[in-house]
């Protein structure tokens, strides 16, 4: 098996080359094209987003579309919904990952865990059905950025991000949300929340969020007539 | 302090580099981190400083208010990212010993102190769009951070240039403007869906962006759901 990122940074697409056997699970809507002995199956309706709004945060696992190789060099293409970058995390056994949910696009090995009971983040991001993500190797994970994906080293002297640009971080790194004191001055900021990081390791953040792209929309919408 | 911008043309991301005691001035929606050894505090100073602009009707600027926040540096190695609402470039304008700088309002992000802006500068107002276009002036010398929807095009003017209203980021103050419609007559210019046009004339700096905001947003919202209010 070998995967290659495509049009990265601004477009990217993942393709994967599957043998005889291998597999590959995906975010649902994440396919965008595939060889014809690649067999889908889905498990789960509508993805972690949906699940989310179902309320699955109660323990119960998570599943999603694998795609299996009845052929040799079967090609699998995937992608997420939002333009930006891609970028593959290969995990050693027991080593942790955190992702926001809407990051996730898919992962290689079977023993990869994806606990979405991780706890802590009640009130992390404004958007509803947004999540975090506690990634367990062994195993790669593919994740997405909204905007360019774009690392932080975090160390003793801490970093603050805005939570509606946070994509992931490391273990290593630990996180206190606050309200941000200053102005945020968009219409959807959600509650203008901010994460200050300490520790040690990496955060990834993405340089586009939802929320601004609503509020520059908002006042392009209709408004509702009383009639 | 200096701006460091990566990720053009589609994804720009400008993280402002301060050294001890300085600040920089920037759009409050434009924030995406910063160090921790930064001292945030909101403008509520006089009318230069965005103040007129804290009564504007929100959708003033497609949705972003003006307001901005003063970072100032408490310690070394101090730094501020921005970034804008919608997917583009951006780029620094460096004010000195040249003419002023007239920027469309949305295309505004940030500056150091050193830079004066202006937001009571000029506004003309659309008409059968409802649309409005507001220029800034921004004058002193040090950096001028501005964004665009799409890529910017820099272009030497030496001569005379039609440009649509909703492509203009800003252009060097001593060239000459004037607002025109589009088309022949008013119901041509609203029919073509061409709008407004800005004419220059005479030689400076004109800065484009290769999408147009208001466009974009008149297309894509009138297929979202109305609003209330």
């Amino acid at each position: 098996m070998k995967y290659d990122i495509l049009d990265s940074p601004d477009f990217a697409f993942l393709q994967l080359t599957l043998n005889q056997g291998e597999q590959c699970v995906a975010e649902s809507g994440a396919l965008v094209a595939s060889d014809s002995q690649i067999e889908v199956r889905t498990s789960m309706r509508g993805g972690l987003l949906g699940a989310a709004k179902r309320k699955l945060l109660g323990g119960e696992s998570l599943f999603q579309n694998t795609f299996t190789s009845h052929g040799s060099g079967q090609r699998l293409f995937l992608a997420s919904s939002a333009e930006g970058d891609m970028r593959a995390q290969t995990l050693q056994a027991g080593q942790e990952f955190f992702l926001t949910s809407g990051a996730y696009v898919a992962h290689l090995g079977n023993d990869l865990v994806i606990d979405t009971k991780f706890g802590g983040v009640k009130g992390f991001f404004s958007g509803v059905g947004v999540f975090m993500l506690r990634i367990v190797g062994p195993g790669t994970v593919f994740y997405a950025s909204y905007g360019a994906l774009h690392p932080v080293s975090v160390g003793s002297e801490g970093y603050t991000v805005d939570t509606g640009h946070i994509v992931g971080f490391e273990s290593g790194v630990s996180y206190r949300v606050r309200p941000f004191n200053g102005f945020k001055g968009l219409f959807f900021s959600g509650e203008g929340l901010v994460a200050d990081f300490s520790g040690h390791g990496t955060v990834y953040v993405q340089t586009r969020n939802a929320s601004s792209l609503v509020s520059f929309l908002h006042p392009f919408r209709r408004v509702k007539s009383n009639n | 302090m200096h701006f460091e911008i990566q990720y053009n043309p589609a994804h720009s991301l400008a993280t402002a580099h301060l050294n001890v005691g300085e600040s920089v001035r920037a759009e409050a929606s434009a924030m995406v981190s910063l160090s921790n050894n930064i001292d945030v505090a909101t403008n509520t100073g006089p009318a230069g400083r965005g103040g007129f602009f804290k009564k504007a009707r929100r959708g003033f600027f497609g949705g972003e208010s003006f307001f901005q926040n003063t970072y100032r540096a408490r310690g070394p190695g101090a730094s501020v990212s921005l970034a804008p609402q919608l997917c583009g470039s951006m780029v620094v304008h460096e004010l000195g010993q040249g003419p002023s700088l007239l920027i469309q309002a949305s295309s505004y992000v940030a500056a150091p102190d050193s830079v004066d802006v202006d937001t009571k500068f000029q506004g003309f107002r659309g008409f059968l769009s409802g649309e409005s276009l507001f220029f800034l002036r921004a004058s002193g010398h040090g950096p001028v951070l501005l964004n665009a929807f799409g890529a910017i095009e820099t272009i030497a003017l030496n001569g005379e240039l039609i440009v649509d209203t909703g492509h203009v980021v800003a252009f060097t103050e001593g060239i000459e403007y004037s607002i025109d419609k589009a088309g022949g007559g008013w119901i041509q210019s609203f029919l073509s869906g061409e709008g407004f046009v800005l004419r220059l004339r005479g030689r400076g700096t004109l800065y484009i962006q290769t999408r147009n905001p208001s466009e974009f947003g008149r297309t894509v919202g009138v297929m979202l759901p109305a609003r209330s209010s």
